[in-house]
């Protein structure tokens, strides 16, 4: 199993989710995030005031799928989270030891 | 393993229940199988082993009989003496836990039960429903002669402590009735609300009866206890909370008689608010008392209290009730008081205007213009509170009629946590509490909010902007606008506050659909916001309505990520709609006959925006008028200030020059637009206060003023020499003053450069400010000022030569400029 965790521009999550949807993928966990990376924060000048704004909203998509579908996904998260402007974010992927529904105590991809 | 007898009785409950829905007969029936098996319980274990000095109690729900299927079983042993730990005893309890019964036991000396413990005041309360089982009845005979004594002594002390505790809880649940997955048993209006009205009116010392408990069921109870019945046997324990599964579960059995979700709710809603009104009436009642004579008096002669309204205990009351029937207008001054001082009515004032519907209904419907009164509520600071407190009374349904389709109307939606009313309401007080945020975006947003000024489009907009949903939930905001209308049109509102507001609903959804789906960064994005918020006004009207609107959605609606991201959407359209006020001018336009095509040609795009056609063709007949005398003038009176509109052929200066005199005539410039077409003529309108009312008073002084704006337009008099004769204005209060502030940016436009300026306003600002550029050499292109308390915001577009400013010529410009906007000091 493997976790995708991809980090994008909130603008595209109705889009990414959509994408994930086309090719089966339902069960997400999605959580409004800050940060920046290469794209750095910017300063904002508003009535005279200046705003230094240091960490951009981002939305982060967690999801566990089984190895064979993982490629698959970063392939469908990459597709429709890109716009080829600095800050659309990037994808990790990570190995995943175990996976436990608290309901029935399914194990591995039964409980995904 | 056979089940146990009491287990089978259970299922045999539950599944009568399940086919008739009787919820009190399932109660009873639950209560008697589980005293069967108490008092059986009782004679084989304690009953040899205490013939006397001990008793049982059943208490709370079980005392009341009305034990619902998961609830614990709750029991008093009553001990004449302290009891040591047991055998017999632990033999009695393991019993009723064999049997399936979830006891929950307490054992007290009759001394013991007559003492109220701050820390659990529960078990003073759970004693007002108690019964006796079983044991010795001489010991229960004494407990109940102890209790009556306790009870008369220390009736006050239980009453407070249950009132704290229901407050508690109701703030626990946002004192809201209307949630859309609400916990029937402890949110506001839930069981526990029947119950608290219960032990309240047991508390008085000569108890009024009222409908609402198993002795009298009222339809509040009636269905309260149904929908718990059903949770408990859906989840198989003591869940309370009508969740939308829930819901949907109900609608399938055979004894619910709703043909939807929707009709369920409203049922609900209707049962809830009747739990809540009771129990509010007796909090009430006993939140008065026991208070010392002088401290009632003191809250009678409260500061915010007259002649007519007294505000006690943050609740307002009406002093002489005959009144109303006296003075009509005295109706809407209590809404007015409670809009003014955000306190919402006493049960026993809501009563009162109760009683008051039938008559008010009969009265409105021969279309009487209720306009004015309504609007004066609107402009109040806590106007939220009034529209609260007429939609709690059923007066905003009767002045409103199309409100009442969003009576208790639920939303299925996971994100939303209230029905359409107390989302709305939530809403304007969302609003409302901007000004006392403290967090920076906020503190923003409240910055924004007074800008805005008049709130009373915006706050209608937010009135009606969800009412749609009444019709047709998904696409809901051409049916709120209608409504909207056809409401607004019936009281009698004027054509431009109807149009304004069913502009703001129409857009209401842009900035969130925007958030969701666009770049902020994007050009696009910020041309799209530019072109559906059409100007820098309705720009800020919007986001300040998305703010609250998505505040009212659950109580952590508008996050600090959320809000974050409608702030940068807000900078973007600001930034755009002051882009195109110089960028964006008007072509010859095809559609208008070709004189309006060639006096619109070369004005800026915001222009027609903000001007319907019929005011063009006002401008167009001023600028004629202008070409023959080569200055032309229109002064009139608006309801709260005056506006004055002049055309005249462009020159340097001339912007200056008008400004000037209307400072020397005395007046406040409150807002100010110029710009010219490509003939060359200048348009330039100004919006002022009067406030000497001089030429309120004296008509004369209107044709003195026209002829003086003339004559500063003409460049035929002298308009610093007049200002030099003015007294210098005082300054406003140390903390209602503003740092000036002013940036340049050459981005902005290919032909000009943008000034923007934020300067503490003071009579004659916008004619030093106009002055000086006019001074350094620059032409004013467009200009916009707009004044908000005591904040001045102006807008320049200016060019030096016929091009941008350069660098040096900006750095110099600025000290000049902030010196402009420092009062001059005193002599």
């Amino acid at each position: 199993m493997k976790k995708i965790e991809a980090i994008i521009q909130p603008f595209k999550l109705e889009e990414v989710k959509e994408a994930l949807k086309g090719i089966g993928i339902d069960g997400m966990t999605v959580t409004e995030v800050r940060g920046h990376g290469r794209q750095k924060g910017h300063r904002e000048i508003y009535r005279g005031q200046e705003y230094q704004v240091d960490l951009l909203p981002k939305v982060k998509i967690e999801m566990v799928v089984p190895e064979a579908r993982a490629d698959e996904v970063v392939r469908a998260v990459l597709a429709s989270a890109h716009t080829g402007k600095i800050g659309d974010g990037k994808i990790f992927v990570l190995e995943v030891a175990e996976a436990i529904r608290i309901r029935n105590q399914d194990r591995g991809e039964a409980a995904l | 393993m056979a089940k146990p007898p009491y287990e089978t009785e259970r299922e045999q409950l539950r599944r009568r229940f399940l086919s008739d829905g009787d919820a009190a007969g399932a109660l009873a029936e639950r209560s008697r199988q589980a005293e069967r098996i108490v008092r059986e319980a009782w004679s084989e274990h304690l009953a040899p082993a205490f013939p006397s000095g001990l008793c049982l109690a059943a208490v709370g729900g079980f005392g009341r009989r009305e034990l619902f299927p998961h609830s614990d079983v709750d029991i008093l042993l009553v001990s004449a003496q302290p009891l040591e730990s047991s055998g017999a005893l632990a033999a009695f309890v393991g019993s009723l836990w064999d049997q399936g019964l979830r006891a929950s036991h307490a054992v007290r000396t009759p001394a013991e039960c007559c003492r109220l413990d701050p820390q659990r005041p529960e078990s003073g309360v759970s004693l007002l429903d108690r019964r006796y089982l079983a044991g010795d009845p001489e010991l229960y005979a004494r407990l109940e002669g102890a209790l009556a004594r306790w009870l008369r002594a220390e009736r006050l002390e239980l009453a407070r402590s249950l009132c704290r505790g229901a407050r508690a809880r109701h703030a626990r649940f946002g004192n809201a009735v209307h949630q859309l997955e609400p916990d029937v048993k402890e949110s506001p209006g839930g069981l526990r609300d029947l119950h608290l009205a219960r032990w309240l009116e047991r508390l008085e010392e000569a108890p009024a009866r009222e409908p609402g408990s198993p002795d009298d069921p009222a339809p509040a109870w009636s269905l309260l206890s149904r929908l718990r019945c059903f949770l408990h046997y859906r989840a198989g324990r003591d869940d309370n909370r009508l969740s939308f599964e829930a819901q949907e579960e109900l609608l399938e059995q055979d004894f619910a008689p709703w043909r939807d979700a929707g009709e369920l709710m409203r049922d609900y809603y209707r049962s809830a608010r009747e739990a809540w009104r009771r129990a509010l009436g007796r909090l009430e009642a006993w939140e008065g008392r026991g208070s010392p004579l002088w401290i009632q008096f003191r809250a009678w002669r409260a500061r915010v209290s007259n002649a007519e309204f007294s505000a006690a205990r943050a609740l307002v009351w009406v002093k002489a009730p005959a009144q109303f029937e006296r003075d009509p207008e005295a109706l809407w001054r209590l809404f007015e008081f409670t809009g003014r001082h955000g306190l919402p009515l006493a049960r026993e004032t809501e009563r009162r205007v109760e009683a008051l519907l039938p008559g008010l209904r009969t009265a409105w419907s021969r279309g009487e213009p209720l306009w004015p009164p309504l609007a004066r509520i609107l402009a109040l600071p806590r106007a939220s509170q009034a529209l609260r407190a007429m939609h709690q009374t059923g007066v905003l349904k009767a002045l409103l009629p199309e409100w009442g389709e969003a009576d208790c109307l639920p939303i299925r939606d996971y994100h939303h946590r209230y029905t359409v009313d107390e989302h709305t309401l939530r809403s304007l007080e969302a609003l409302e509490e901007l000004p006392c945020a403290a967090d920076p975006l906020r503190r923003r947003l409240a910055g924004l909010l007074e800008e805005a000024g008049d709130p009373t489009a915006l706050r209608l907009a937010l009135l009606f902007h969800d009412l749609g949903k009444a019709r047709a939930l998904e696409e809901h905001t051409p049916h709120s606008v209608k409504m909207a209308a056809a409401a607004l049109g019936r009281i009698q509102a004027p054509g431009e506050v109807i149009e304004h507001v069913g502009r703001l609903i129409e857009r209401h959804l842009d900035l969130s659909r925007l958030m969701h789906t666009r770049d902020p960064e994007d050009p696009a994005t910020a041309r799209r916001l530019a072109e559906r918020g059409e100007t820098l006004e309705r720009l800020r009207e919007l986001t300040l309505l998305t703010y609250a609107d998505s505040s009212a959605v659950h109580p952590g609606g508008l996050s600090a990520w959320r809000g974050e991201q409608l702030w940068r959407l807000y900078l973007a359209g600001v930034r755009q709609l002051t882009r195109e006020l110089e960028t964006e001018r008007l072509p010859r336009l095809a559609a208008h006959p070709p004189p309006l095509a060639a006096f619109l040609e070369g004005l800026p795009a915001r222009y027609l925006r903000t001007h319907s056609e019929k005011a063009a063709e006002a401008d167009l007949r001023l600028c004629r008028r202008a070409l023959e005398r080569g200055v032309a003038v229109e002064l009139e009176p608006r309801e709260s200030y005056w506006s004055v509109r002049l055309a005249a052929h462009d020159r340097p200066g001339l912007a200056a020059a008008l400004a000037g005199a209307l400072t020397a005539f005395g007046l406040n410039i409150l807002r100010a637009e110029a710009y010219s077409n490509r003939q060359g003529m200048a348009l330039e309108s100004f919006a002022f206060e009067d406030p000497h009312r001089a030429l309120e008073l004296n008509p004369s002084e209107v044709e003195r003023l026209k002829a003086l704006l003339e004559r500063a337009a003409l460049g035929r008099t002298d308009v610093a020499r007049l200002l030099a004769n003015r007294p210098p204005p005082g300054r406003p209060s140390r903390r209602a003053r503003v740092e000036p502030a002013v940036s340049f940016d050459s981005e902005a436009s290919p032909a000009a450069t943008l000034i923007e300026i934020v300067a503490e306003d003071r009579p004659g600002l916008l004619y030093e400010l106009a002055q000086t550029l006019t001074a350094a050499g620059c032409n004013l292109e467009v200009l916009l000022a707009d004044t908000r308390g005591h904040r001045a915001l102006d807008v320049f577009y200016v060019t030096a030569e016929g091009r941008k400013l350069t660098p040096a010529r900006q750095a110099a410009l600025r000290e000049k400029l902030l010196a402009a906007c420092r009062p001059p000091t005193a002599p």
